[in-house]
């Protein structure tokens, strides 16, 4: 499936090979057994459960993508996605931690990282005896990754790290985040560098976890760095490729999300069509109505839509050839269909969809932050215009 | 040790839709899994050979797409996949799948020490084709086990059958079939399963390769025939209840009070 | 085996085959002779059932007294303990010399392992665990079976192999009392001398305790499924059963999800519950259905779903939210209980 061999011949094929389907199923599986009844739980009590994690472990859903020598499973990317997006529908918030380690926390060491940093890092990630995180977004930097202040200066043969983070998903239980730093206080946006900055070192501290809508068992935190000295090795690739690092990555870290936001909109939509076969006013079934009809037909097709537009995007990764854009058409399309499959969802239900006795509501929280993290739909919709306006006609 | 394991591919889902002209259910409607009791038979296998060592041939009767639950087994821990898959082998009862079963396993298998195979599925729920496979391959079996230990060529084994917790022994080569209630199967890892993908030794056979006799096979084969199927029908008169819940109770027990009041064997005061 | 006695004016014999382990609460083999009674006298056959092991002579008279009009009797020390194995030749051997039409057997766990052995060994058709038995126009058996948990039942025959076998689930049928006054024929046979050593041998055997039972002897039991929603709701249903010393029973998924253990699982081949009272919440199929035609007093059913399967085998159809039902019952057991 790599370089161009998938040019020839005719194949674009839609149907789901007999891998996937049964990848699929044994995640789906194994979500609903482990996490199925307790997800409505951790989401009220904002509780990570560390339980199902180290069931998780031994699965290799800390390695996805991660090559067998490091003990990772190796999957595709389409693997990849169904993966994400099977935890998603049961659990959104498990879904973020797994997906945020791998794409994000993993990927860049394993696509960046010298080979010895590899080898210290990689199998304690893929194994998932550490948890990975990466972290950009500060009070003044959102969107604007320029407006970071985080700061690392060099001193003998470390980097002294200032600043603080926030809004870090798996904050509060990484181990080994990576942390995105300006090394050049002259020309902020030319030097910024990526550093692995291991939980362990002095001054490194974890604030309050975030009082979340949605994703509440995700231990999202503030991450504050004090005068931290991280050792040189932990420098990511070169002083000055922090920006190329976090665009390559969050090319990744895209389709992930998308995947997270496609599980969200696929229980959403699962949820009314049971809720329409059973629910009954003016003695019938509220799926007999065309009005709900046309709902869920609505439903069904857009979120088939942007499945199709995700697999895409993974597919042209495999391939090896650029998916900016179509990560980004991704990551757009299956957020904007989460939030509005989710609230149509909760619309389906009526005053039982705003209980939370039912689980569209948790369904219609978790959703929108996906048109939020790693790239707001606003920033997709610049990457994409972008490449729509630059290429030659 | 030579391990073989039967396992079937079962729909997903409790209803199934029947056809009237070939007199069988329609099984392509529905996702498929690997039928519980198999499965757990699987893992008993996979445990014995982590102990004592050896190879596991895990074997299927089924359409094409059974040959999923085959990977599924590979990644599980089994070396090898046998697909036995026809046309004409299609809605035979456990006579003839008993005959074709064992005719495979004289091919792919003939030296096996253990067959192991689920106590029944979760779909025709028979609990047939096990024993009647061992009489097809004239070796002694025992059903619904939940322990077993091998010994040199003798098996041990556990089972609750009719209130009396028995242990039995019997000679190798025999067959067992298993019950749920022990041998949880483990969880595949996502590695594993890719791997069963990537690199899998899956046989496929059909009638002809087994030398089976078109009579004796699928539903020509069969004994048995399956005249109608249909989903049970309300006998009963039914009384319906609708309304808030508190009224609801109300009139459930200013009905019925008595008679629920019978089976527990205490009074409801006042409700009458 | 010596058998020199006269079959009498019926043109064929229906068969039974004597069960009589734990024969205080096993009295399938009493039912099915009951049932083969009425058979019989469709197609003009005699009922004539099989005691195979050693002093069995009650159950001899037993089974006389329950409807058997000739019985075949295999006593000897050797084959005291049941034996899947030895039985099924025997079995064999006796059928292909007296070529029984029909032949049922209770579906026990022996029942069920034997049975099959011996329909395999005589090339013929065996349905399992029946629900019903009736005899068509054409004068062949036939056999209702569950399937899916018994979201379905199946009608089978056995068009041309012979002897017809059926394993028939405890419970089905009732049986004939004991009549006191009824004689029949006592077929004394001798074991055949080329009898083969066992290939299983039991080594040991503990009669369980009643607790094993719990779900199967319940009067009271509590169904729920995946339609409580949640384990906490569904934990709601152990309160509701505990307050009628009931029992909770669970579907696939439910156990699946580990609101329940496998103990509680319902609608399982083999396992057959005759509750009085039934309660079903939130369950969509129709797995209950083996309760439904064993003479189950009272089925409450509780849906959202009017038009759910349950809601139509019950006698009462309760269309409402099932956990609000449930914490609506326990309110008002609790007051009405407490005199």
């Amino acid at each position: 499936m790599y370089g161009f061999e998938h040019e020839r011949g005719d194949s674009l094929d839609f149907y789901p090979c007999m891998k996937h389907k049964v990848i699929r199923k044994t995640v789906r599986e194994f979500a609903e057994i482990e996490i199925g009844p307790i997800a409505h739980d951790i989401d009220q009590e904002a509780r990570f459960p560390w339980e199902v994690i180290e069931k998780m472990r031994p699965m290799h859903f800390f390695g996805l993508q991660v090559p067998k020598e490091y003990g990772g499973a190796d999957l595709d990317s389409i693997s990849y996605a169904i993966v994400i997006e099977e935890l998603s529908r049961v659990c959104a918030a498990i879904g973020l931690c797994v997906t945020v380690h791998n794409s994000v926390g993993l990927y860049p060491i394993l696509k960046f990282g010298t080979e010895e940093q590899k080898r210290r890092f990689v199998p304690l990630l893929a194994s998932g005896e550490i948890i990975g995180a990466f972290c950009i977004t500060e009070a003044n930097a959102g969107s604007d990754a320029g407006g970071v202040e985080t700061h690392a200066v060099k001193d003998g043969n470390h980097y002294i790290v200032n600043g603080t983070k926030i809004f870090v998903t798996n904050g509060a239980i990484c181990g080994a985040p990576l942390i995105f730093a300006v090394t050049n206080a002259k020309n902020s946006k030319k030097a910024a560098s990526v550093f692995i900055v291991e939980k362990t070192t002095p001054g490194y501290s974890v604030g309050e976890i975030e009082d979340l809508c949605g994703m509440r068992a995700n231990p999202v935190s503030s991450l504050f760095l004090e005068d931290c000295r991280v050792p040189e090795e932990n420098l990511l690739m070169n002083l000055g490729d922090g920006l190329k690092i976090v665009l390559i990555t969050l090319d990744t870290g895209r389709i992930g999300i998308a995947a997270q936001a496609l599980g969200i909109a696929q229980a959403a939509f699962e949820a009314s069509v049971r809720y329409s076969k059973e629910r009954q006013q003016f003695r019938q079934p509220i799926g007999s109505f065309q009005t709900i009809q046309n709902m869920l037909a609505d439903m069904a097709t857009e979120i088939d839509a942007v499945r199709l537009l995700l697999y895409r995007a993974c597919a042209y990764k495999d391939a090896g050839v650029t998916f900016s854009t179509e990560a980004a058409m991704a990551k757009l399309s299956c957020s904007t269909a989460a939030s509005r499959v989710t609230s149509q969802a909760v619309q389906i239900h009526g005053g039982y969809g705003y209980s939370k006795e039912y689980d569209v509501e948790r369904y219609f929280r978790d959703a929108k932050v996906t048109e939020i993290y790693e790239g707001t739909s606003e920033v997709q919709r610049m990457v994409i215009a972008r490449a729509v306006l630059t290429k030659p006609s | 040790m030579k391990f073989v394991v039967c396992i079937k591919q079962v729909p997903a889902v409790s209803e199934l839709p029947w056809d009237p002209q070939t007199g069988t259910l329609m099984r392509d409607l529905a996702e498929g899994m690997m039928n519980p009791a198999c499965k757990h038979a699987l893992e008993a296998a996979i445990q014995l050979k982590e102990t004592l060592g050896g190879h596991i041939t895990a074997i299927t009767m089924g359409p094409p797409a059974a040959e999923e639950i085959l990977h599924e087994a590979i990644a599980m821990g089994a070396d090898k996949g046998v697909l036995l898959t026809d046309l004409r082998m299609a809605g035979g009862d456990t006579l003839v799948t008993s005959h074709t079963l064992g005719m495979a396993i004289a091919k792919v298998c003939p030296d096996f020490d253990l067959i192991l195979c689920g106590c029944h599925t979760s779909d025709s729920e028979t609990a047939q084709v096990g024993p009647q496979l061992a009489v097809e391959l004239d070796v002694p079996s025992v059903a619904y086990v939940e322990h077993l230990k091998v010994l040199g060529t003798t098996l041990t084994m556990r089972r609750l059958a009719d209130n009396f917790l028995e242990t039995l022994e019997m000679d190798l080569p025999g067959l067992v079939t298993m019950t749920t209630k022990h041998y949880q199967p483990r969880y595949v890892s996502l590695g594993d399963l890719n791997d069963a993908f990537l690199a899998a030794e899956i046989l496929i056979l059909n009638a002809d390769d087994l030398g089976l006799d078109p009579e004796r096979i699928g539903i020509k084969g069969s004994a048995t025939r399956i005249q109608n199927v249909y989903a049970p029908q309300a006998q009963k008169e039914n009384v319906v209840l609708k309304g808030a819940v508190k009224h609801i109770v109300e009139e459930l027990f200013a009905r019925f009070g008595d008679r629920i009041a019978g089976a527990i064997g205490k009074d409801l005061d006042g409700r009458q | 085996m010596d058998d020199s006695k006269n079959k009498g004016t019926a043109t064929h014999s229906i068969w039974v085959f004597g069960d009589y382990r734990n024969y205080f609460q096993n009295r399938v083999t009493l039912q099915l002779l009951s049932r083969a009674n009425e058979l019989a006298k469709k197609i003009n056959a005699e009922v004539c059932a099989t005691v195979f092991g050693h002093d069995v002579d009650e159950y001899v008279g037993e089974y006389i007294a329950h409807g058997a009009q000739k019985i075949y009797v295999l006593d000897d020390r050797k084959i005291k303990d049941y034996n899947v194995d030895i039985y099924a030749g025997l079995m064999v051997r006796l059928i292909e010399q007296h070529k029984p039409e029909i032949v049922l057997v209770g579906a026990t766990s022996f029942g069920r392992e034997f049975a099959p052995q011996v329909a395999k060994k005589l090339l013929t058709g065996l349905t399992a665990d029946c629900v019903g038995l009736d005899i068509n126009d054409k004068g062949i058996l036939l056999q209702t079976a569950p399937a899916f948990g018994g979201n379905l039942l199946a009608e089978i025959i056995t068009p041309e192999r012979r002897p017809q076998m059926a394993t028939v689930r405890p419970g089905v049928y009732r049986e004939i009392p004991h009549n006191y006054h009824a004689t029949g024929e006592i077929v004394r046979l001798s074991l055949p001398k080329d009898l083969p050593k066992p290939r299983v041998r039991l080594l040991s055997a503990e009669r369980q305790t009643q607790r094993e039972q719990r779900l199967e002897d319940a009067r009271i039991i509590v169904c729920g499924g995946r339609g409580m929603g949640s384990f906490k709701r569904f934990r709601n249903l152990t309160e509701l059963a505990r307050l009628m010393s009931g029992e909770v029973g669970a579907t696939r998924p439910v156990v699946y999800a580990k609101w329940a253990s496998q103990d509680a699982l319902v609608g399982q081949a083999g396992r057959q519950i005759k509750p009085q009272l039934l309660f079903s919440f939130g369950i969509s199929g129709a797995i209950q259905h083996t309760a439904a035609i064993t003479g189950t007093d009272l089925i409450i059913a509780v849906n959202k779903n009017p038009n759910a399967a349950m809601m139509k085998l019950s006698d009462v159809a309760i269309v409402a939210d099932a956990n609000q039902t449930c914490l609506a019952l326990i309110k008002e057991l609790k007051k009405s209980l407490r005199g």
